[in-house]
C-alpha cells in the first residue's frame, strides 16, 4: 500500500505520565483478518453514523515492544452527537473477555474508526484506551482509522498519542496524533485465501467458486504462459527496433534462461518415472482400498435375495452371508466361523 | 431472538438484524448530560413485521453457502494457529431463499473437559468436541447476544473445523453436525477448512450437511445389520456437500483494487542495471504479485502423509471387521446352545405328550438365553466415507501432478514432447 503521504518516524513521544519502558520507534503490522473485520463493521453501521468505532486486539513483541501486530478487531456501539459522546464500555468489557477466553495469548493494543478524522472525541476515547486499569497503560494505544467514504480510496492510518499540555481541565479530551507507518501483513496460509478473494475481485458479482486443484493449475498456467508473451512480445519489438533495448533486462532475461538445468535426458527418464509410478501406484491403492472396504461393507449388510452371478467374490458372499442370515434367523447352528471371509480376503488382496 | 429468515425483502433483512433498542444503560464517557435513547418507533413497526410473518420455504434444502472474505480470513487464521490440533469455531449470518450466507465467525475456546465427551478415548482433543460443549453453547449464546449489538447478521448457521488431508469424517465430526442440526436450527452447515492444502497454495474449503436419512437413522441410533438392510442408508448418504463460493463486500474489493495499484499503472521506466530489475522495491513489496506455488511439483509429502492415511483407515476397518466376526461366533454360539435346549424341550414335550402330561412351553427359551448385541455399523460407514474422501483427493491431486511432471519431461527432454 502506498503512504498516502510521507513522515519521519523518529521515536515516540514522551510519556504522559509515569515510566514509559522505552522511546524506541514503534511499527504497527496490521492483519488482515483485522482489517477486513473493520471493513465489514463498516458496512453494517447505522444510517445515521457517519463512523464506527471498534477495538483492535495483537501481540506486542516481546523484547522492546517496538512492533505491534494487530491480529483482530472487534466492533464497539457508540452515539455521537455534536456536543457528546456514548461508547459503550460495558459492551466493549464483555466483549474484550469473551475474546480473551478464545484466544489468550491476544492483548487489547487499541482502537479503530471507520473515518480519518481526528476530533475531540477522538482524543477522548484515545485517552480511554491509553489510561490505566482499562487500557493499555504503559504502553500506547494505538488509533487506526480505515476511511472508507465513497468514491475513494480506502485510507487506512495509524497513529499513537501523546498529552498535550493545555489546562488541566481539557486534558481528558486532547491528544496529540501521530502518525506511525503501519504495513499490512499475512501469513503463508493466508495466502490462498488472498489468492481466491483476489478471483472474486474482478467478477461483477463478487463472487467466486472455491478453484479444485486442476483448475487451479490451468490458471498458473494461464498466467504463465502470459508472461511469456508479454516477455517474447518485448524481444520481439525489440528486435523490430521498435522499442528501445535494454541491457540490463537483457541480461536478466538471459540469467534468467541460465536457470534452465541441463540434466543428462536418461536421468530424467529415470527420475520421471520413479516418480509418476510413486504417483499412480498411490492413487490406485486409494481407489481400491476404497472399492475393497465398499466391497466389503456391502457384503456385510447384502439383501438375502442378492443375485447368485454376480461374479466369483459377491457369489460367494452372498452364499456365505444368506446361510448367516437363515442361521440367525432360523437358529440354526454350524459354519459360522466363515462369515467374514470375504472381508479379509479382499483386505488380504490389498 | 432467532427468526429464522423468511421473506427476503430488503428491509426485512435490516430488522433482523437491528439492534433491538434495549435501554440497558451503557457507561457515558463524557458527563456533559445523559440523553435517553428515544427508542425509533419505525423499527419497532418493522420487527412486529418481522416476528408475525409466516415463515415461508422452511423446507427449502440449502442449495450453496457464500463465504464473506472477513470469514475466509478469519478461519484460514484460526486453523493455521492451532495447527496440527483441531481447531473449531461458530458461523454466524443468514439463509436468502436457500443460500446460506456467512457473514461472520468466532473460535471457540479451547475448554477443559466436559464429562459426556470422555467416550472418544482415541486421540482425544478437547477442540475437537467444542461444537457441543455445554460451556461453549453458552459462550456462542453471549457472543451472537453481543454480536447482534453491533448489527451483525446475529443467526447461528453452524461452525467450522479444520482438517489434515482431508482427515476430518469420524465420529467427533458427526456428532457436531448432529447437535447443529437437531438442537440448534436445521439449516446448519459445518464447514471443514484443510490447513495442509491450504498451505500447497490452493483454498480448500467445503461445507457440509448430514443428509435427512442419516439424520434419523442417527436419531435411533440403530446401525445394525437389520435397519441399514432396510433403510438402504449407504456410506454415501452420510453426508452432503454443499457448493461454497466467496464473497467480497464492496468494500473489500475496493481495497483489494487498490493494493496492486503500483504494480499496475503505467510503464516503468527501463532499469538500469540487473540489480535494480532483482531488487526493485515495487515487486519485491507488491504483496499480491502471483506465485508459482502451484506450479512446483512437490509429491513426496503428500503421498507418504496421504498412504499413513489410508494405513489407518485400513487398521480401522480391520478392528470393525474382527468385531463383526467376534459378534457372528458369539451369535452362532448362542443360537446353537439355544437350538440344543429346543431340541431337548422337544424331545422332553414329545415324552410327556406320550405320558398324557401337559406339554411345557418352548419358547422359555428367550429368557434363559441372552443374545449378543450386535455392534453399530457406524463406525464402518464413517470409515468408509473417509476413505472415499481421501481418494477422493488422491485423484484429484494425480490428475494435477502428473500433468505437471509431464510437462516437465516435455521440456527438459528435447524432441520427445514437443508436438508444436
Amino acid at each position: 500500500m502506498a503512504e498516502q503521504d510521507g513522515f519521519i518516524h523518529l521515536g515516540r513521544p514522551l510519556p504522559s505520565a509515569g515510566a514509559q519502558p522505552t522511546i524506541a520507534p514503534l511499527r504497527v503490522v496490521i492483519q488482515p483478518q483485522a482489517l477486513f473485520s473493520i471493513l465489514d463493521h463498516c458496512t453494517r453501521r447505522p444510517l445515521d453514523q457517519p463512523r464506527v468505532i471498534g477495538t483492535l486486539l495483537g501481540t506486542r513483541s516481546d523484547a522492546d515492544e517496538s512492533q505491534i501486530v494487530v491480529h483482530s478487531s472487534f466492533a464497539v456501539s457508540h452515539t455521537e452527537t455534536t456536543d457528546q459522546v456514548e461508547v459503550d464500555m460495558e459492551y466493549q468489557k464483555a466483549m474484550l473477555a469473551l475474546h480473551l477466553r478464545a484466544s489468550p495469548k491476544e492483548v487489547l493494543v487499541g482502537w479503530y474508526a471507520t473515518s480519518s478524522e481526528l476530533n475531540t472525541f477522538s482524543a477522548l476515547i484515545q485517552n480511554h484506551y491509553s489510561s490505566q486499569g482499562e487500557g493499555t497503560y504503559p504502553y500506547p494505544a494505538i488509533h487506526v482509522t480505515v476511511a472508507c467514504e465513497p468514491g475513494k480510496d480506502i485510507e487506512v492510518r495509524s497513529y499513537i498519542s501523546s498529552s498535550v499540555g493545555v489546562s488541566p481541565e481539557r486534558a481528558a479530551d486532547s491528544a496529540a496524533f501521530i502518525p506511525v507507518p503501519y504495513t499490512v501483513n499475512y501469513s503463508e496460509t493466508d495466502r490462498a485465501g488472498i489468492e481466491t478473494l483476489e478471483n472474486a475481485k474482478d467478477n461483477d458479482s463478487q463472487t467466486t467458486t472455491v478453484l479444485t486443484e486442476i483448475e487451479n493449475l490451468e490458471r498458473s498456467l494461464e498466467d504463465t504462459l502470459g508472461m511469456l508473451d508479454r516477455v517474447s512480445k518485448y524481444v520481439e519489438n525489440v528486435v523490430e527496433e521498435e522499442t528501445e533495448p535494454s541491457t540490463a533486462l537483457g541480461q536478466f532475461l538471459l540469467n534468467t534462461l541460465a536457470l534452465a538445468p541441463k540434466v543428462d535426458p536418461a536421468d530424467i527418464e529415470k527420475d520421471f518415472n520413479n516418480h509418476i509410478q510413486d504417483v499412480l501406484t498411490v492413487s490406485y491403492l486409494a481407489n481400491m482400498i476404497r472399492t475393497q472396504m465398499d466391497l466389503s461393507n456391502r457384503l456385510a449388510t447384502a439383501q438375502l435375495t442378492m443375485g447368485s452371478g454376480d461374479g466369483a467374490a459377491a457369489g460367494a458372499g452372498s452364499t456365505e452371508k444368506d446361510g448367516r442370515r437363515q442361521n440367525r434367523q432360523g437358529g440354526g447352528g454350524g459354519g459360522q466361523t466363515r462369515q467374514n471371509r470375504a472381508e479379509s480376503v479382499s483386505l488380504a488382496n490389498i | 431472538m432467532s427468526l429464522s429468515p423468511t421473506k427476503q425483502s430488503d428491509h426485512e433483512r435490516q430488522v433482523q438484524v437491528r439492534k433491538p433498542f434495549t435501554d440497558d444503560h451503557n457507561s457515558i464517557l463524557t458527563g456533559e448530560q445523559y440523553l435517553v435513547r428515544q427508542p425509533v418507533a419505525i423499527y419497532l413497526g418493522y420487527s412486529i413485521m418481522a416476528t408475525t410473518a409466516p415463515i415461508v420455504e422452511k423446507d427449502a434444502p440449502l442449495k450453496a453457502v457464500q463465504l464473506e472474505a472477513l470469514v475466509v480470513m478469519k478461519v484460514i487464521k484460526h486453523c493455521a494457529s492451532r495447527f496440527p490440533t483441531t481447531a473449531t469455531g461458530s458461523l454466524v449470518g443468514m439463509d436468502i431463499n436457500g443460500t446460506l450466507e456467512i457473514t461472520n465467525t468466532f473460535p471457540f475456546p479451547v475448554v477443559d473437559l466436559p464429562p459426556e465427551a470422555q467416550y472418544e478415548q482415541q486421540h482425544f482433543n478437547s477442540a475437537a468436541a467444542a461444537p457441543r460443549a455445554k460451556s461453549n453453547t453458552a459462550y456462542q449464546t453471549e457472543m451472537i447476544r453481543m454480536l447482534r449489538e453491533v448489527n451483525v447478521d446475529a443467526n447461528n448457521v453452524g461452525w467450522y473445523t479444520s482438517a489434515n488431508l482431508g482427515n476430518f469424517v469420524n465420529a467427533n465430526f458427526i456428532e457436531n453436525q448432529y447437535h447443529y442440526q437437531k438442537e440448534l436450527n436445521e439449516r446448519t452447515v459445518a464447514l471443514v477448512h484443510d490447513v495442509s492444502r491450504s498451505s500447497q497454495g490452493i483454498l480448500s474449503i467445503k461445507a457440509f450437511r448430514l443428509s435427512p436419512q442419516f439424520m434419523t437413522a442417527y436419531k435411533e441410533n440403530k446401525f445394525t445389520t437389520e435397519n441399514l438392510l432396510k433403510s438402504g442408508l449407504k456410506y454415501t448418504d452420510i453426508l452432503v456437500e454443499i457448493p461454497v463460493t466467496v464473497h467480497n463486500s464492496h468494500l473489500v474489493n475496493t481495497f483489494l483494487h487498490q493494493v496492486p495499484r503500483m504494480l499496475a499503472s503505467g510503464a516503468m521506466k527501463p532499469p538500469t542495471s540487473v540489480d535494480e530489475i532483482e531488487n526493485n522495491p515495487v515487486v519485491k513489496n507488491d504483496t499480491l504479485a502471483p506465485t508459482f506455488e502451484s506450479l512446483s511439483i512437490n509429491i513426496d509429502p503428500y503421498l507418504s502423509q496421504t498412504a499413513d492415511n489410508l494405513l489407518d483407515s485400513i487398521e480401522t476397518h480391520h478392528v470393525e471387521s474382527n468385531n463383526f466376526s467376534y459378534y457372528q461366533r458369539a451369535l452362532a454360539r448362542e443360537q446353537a446352545k439355544i437350538q440344543q435346549w429346543q431340541a431337548k424341550r422337544k424331545a422332553e414335550n414329545a415324552a410327556r405328550a406320550l405320558s398324557k402330561q401337559a406339554p411345557l412351553p418352548e419358547d422359555e427359551w428367550q429368557k434363559l438365553f441372552k443374545l449378543p448385541t450386535e455392534p453399530s455399523r457406524l463406525e464402518s460407514m464413517l470409515n468408509s466415507r473417509q476413505v472415499e474422501q481421501y481418494a477422493r483427493q488422491v485423484d484429484g491431486f494425480v490428475a494435477a501432478t502428473s500433468g505437471k511432471m509431464f510437462s516437465v519431461r516435455g521440456n527438459l527432454l528435447p524432441g520427445d514432447g514437443k508436438e508444436e
